[in-house]
């Protein structure tokens, strides 16, 4: 419980923390006075420059920690998520080829159907008659795919003009510049709507993680109920990459942070922690990659991959000590 | 025998295709008489000796050698999803030069060449290391997570660094998927001696690493030394890998798709796999740089996007083949 507080306590602090600094410092009192007058610098920065930024990333980091934590959950794996299984990658691939070939839908369900799409493959590649996919097959398989889908996006990028294909790689690394409402919105609306599925899955996704046999035995339907909850979460995912493009790593350290640090155990705890964790890791990458070099703001993935690759490794000789890997 | 003349017969024919293909249409005959009579004047053979005969020597030399270094892994590690680029040395060898090319500046291309050596070894032995090479099995698994995490390591490093220099996105991009274009720049003389030595050192240990792959106990006991045989592999990896990418930029998956390719045609042993390796990393090399002419003409793909749009869906299936036990 205490965990959890300071957990809520570290993200309205990060937000704060965001809205005050960046390439220009602002004082808190100038936000203040923007905030009470709607006018002025400080109202400037809450209402165009860093407001909508911060909000997006609230939105597209939960999204991504929550969908990370429910497939690390599903798949009893901690190295189960979304950036990893190649989910972000096809969503990415989908934003990328509307880009290119002029495709009129939005952002989210272009991102929605990418993700999906590579979510369908990778089932269907990895699916093994008789005992259940191993999680290593799906993850290898998932990485491939990725592989793939991320070669795909690049060879779109050189169809599209120089501006374009240079805006293209940007979104690629995984952004947050030059974000509006119109995007906070978009991510908290999906987003809102998504994790109310989710948390209605809870209770199968308690049964799927004791395992297939006993998720039976609950009464539970392990090969649809599994079918479900993953849809629920690479829609999620894709709703984070619609608006900030796929940030590697946010989706993988989510989950295993907010459960150390809140100690939360049932799924839907966790859930609730690895989506609190993962906002709080895209607020503070992104606060690192733009305020943290004068003159230069970096994209956020940049920072979370900084963050993210010795994670990775760590966790790895991790499941190689415990013999799970 | 047959086999080998066939792969010569596919090779000068990828050749071929490869002087023809392009904006410009010429014939062999072209290039036959700019070899023997090279009139400085004619467009037609500045086109073929400044632009595509440079290209096809690069592509040659940077294939042969990631088919090299890709045999040399898969067998050493005894794993089957091993390739320079998805383990991320391609990476490491791809910063060390933009690193050189901070310190040395833009003009000597031969010396900055020299940095993508010790950034292969350094990541290969980091790879190896960090994907549980020290604790006894380097596992697919193991391995191709720890070449992930190296990869967006390295990657975020050069956005950063790209962006940090405020160079052009260009560059990043050259970075990220390889391309035989500019070969003609490159030093790829000095890499291809330096990649040939790989490969001498590779046919020569390669007795030793067979030894190797069926164990480090049953290797010490017919009197290998495990140690020596992984340096002396590490070495022929980072000199045929560092001078493919210098040559050419990461290519990825190269390395992983022919040695699978080659073992059916070479059989069991090490020493024809690699020389049939190389010669079909040579072959998909050009064939995907000659592609990358032809399919967005008169738009040009880099030769590495074409060969990685090939291995993703080769290594989704050599994964797939996998038998759970021996995923780890």
């Amino acid at each position: 419980m205490r965990g959890a507080v300071l957990l809520a306590l570290l993200l309205v602090l990060a937000s704060v923390a965001a809205l005050l600094h960046g390439q220009i410092d602002a004082a808190p009192s100038v936000l203040w006075q923007g905030l009470l007058t709607g006018d002025g610098p400080g109202a400037l920065i809450l209402d165009t420059i860093r407001g909508p930024r911060v909000a997006t990333a609230l939105g597209a980091g939960a999204v991504l920690g929550l969908s990370g934590t429910i497939f690390q959950t599903l798949f009893r794996n901690p190295l189960a998520a979304p950036d990893l299984l190649g989910f972000n990658a096809g969503a990415g691939l989908a934003i990328i080829a509307g880009i290119a070939f002029g495709i009129a839908l939005p952002a989210p369900v272009l991102a929605a159907i990418g993700g999906l799409a590579v979510a369908v493959i990778v089932g269907a590649l990895a699916w093994r008659r008789g005992s259940g996919t191993p999680a290593l097959t799906i993850i290898l398989v998932g990485l491939g795919t990725g592989f793939t889908a991320t070669a795909l996006a690049t060879f779109l990028m050189t169809l599209l003009p120089g501006t374009a294909a240079a805006e293209a790689q940007r979104w690629l690394t995984g952004s947050l510049a030059a974000r509006n409402w119109g995007h906070a919105a978009q991510v908290w609306g999906f987003g809102m709507a998504l994790t109310i599925l989710a948390f209605s899955q809870a209770r199968p996704l308690m049964a799927m993680e004791l395992g297939g046999e006993l998720a039976t035995g609950l009464g539970v339907r392990a090969e649809p109920a599994r079918w479900r909850i993953s849809g629920i979460a690479v829609l999620l995912a894709a709703a984070g990459v619609a608006v900030a493009g796929p940030v590697p790593f946010v989706a993988l350290m989510a989950g295993p942070f907010g459960a150390r640090m809140t100690g939360a155990r049932s799924p839907a705890a966790r859930m609730a922690a690895g989506a609190a964790a993962g906002a709080l890791i895209v607020m503070l990458a992104d606060l690192l990659a733009r305020a943290s070099l004068p003159g230069l703001q970096l994209p956020v993935g940049v920072a979370t991959g900084l963050l993210g690759a010795p994670y990775l490794l760590w966790r790895l000789s991790r499941e190689m000590d415990k013999g799970d890997l | 025998m047959r086999r080998a003349a066939l792969l010569a017969l596919l090779l000068a024919l990828a050749a071929a295709l490869s002087l023809t293909t392009g904006p410009r249409a010429l014939g062999l005959s072209d290039f036959l008489t700019a070899l023997t009579a090279y009139d400085p004047h004619d467009p037609a053979h500045v086109t073929l000796m400044a632009i595509r005969l440079p290209r096809l020597v690069a592509g040659l030399i940077a294939g042969s050698a990631l088919g090299v270094a890709g045999t040399v892994m898969q067998t050493l590690t005894r794993n089957p999803l091993a390739d320079p680029g998805i383990l991320g040395i391609n990476a490491g060898a791809a910063f060390a030069l933009l690193l050189g090319a901070a310190v040395v500046g833009r003009s000597d291309q031969a010396a900055i060449a020299l940095f993508a050596f010790p950034g292969a070894a350094l990541a290969s032995v980091a790879v190896f290391a960090l994907g549980g090479g020290l604790r006894g099995d380097a596992g697919p698994v193991r391995l191709t997570l720890a070449g992930a995490a190296l990869n967006a390591l390295l990657l975020s490093m050069v956005t950063a660094m790209v962006l940090v220099r405020q160079e052009s996105l260009d560059i990043l991009r050259f970075w990220v998927a390889g391309s035989l274009t500019e070969a003609v720049y490159r030093p790829v003389a000095e890499m291809a001696l330096l990649a040939l030595a790989g490969a001498a050192l590779a046919l020569l240990i390669a007795p030793l690493i067979e030894a190797l792959s069926m164990g480090a106990d049953m290797a010490r006991g017919l009197g290998t030394r495990p140690a020596r045989v992984q340096a002396g592999g590490l070495v022929a990896v980072t000199l045929t890998t560092g001078a493919a990418v210098a040559i050419a930029g990461p290519i990825a998956f190269l390395g992983l798709m022919a040695p699978h390719l080659a073992r059916p045609l070479a059989g069991a042993s090490l020493r024809v796999q690699l020389g049939t390796s190389a010669a079909l990393g040579a072959l998909i090399l050009t064939l995907a740089d000659v592609a990358g002419r032809v399919i967005l003409a008169p738009g040009e793909v880099r030769a590495g996007i074409m060969v990685a749009l090939l291995g993703g869906p080769v290594f989704v299936w050599i994964a797939r083949r996998l038998r759970p036990g021996a995923m780890a």
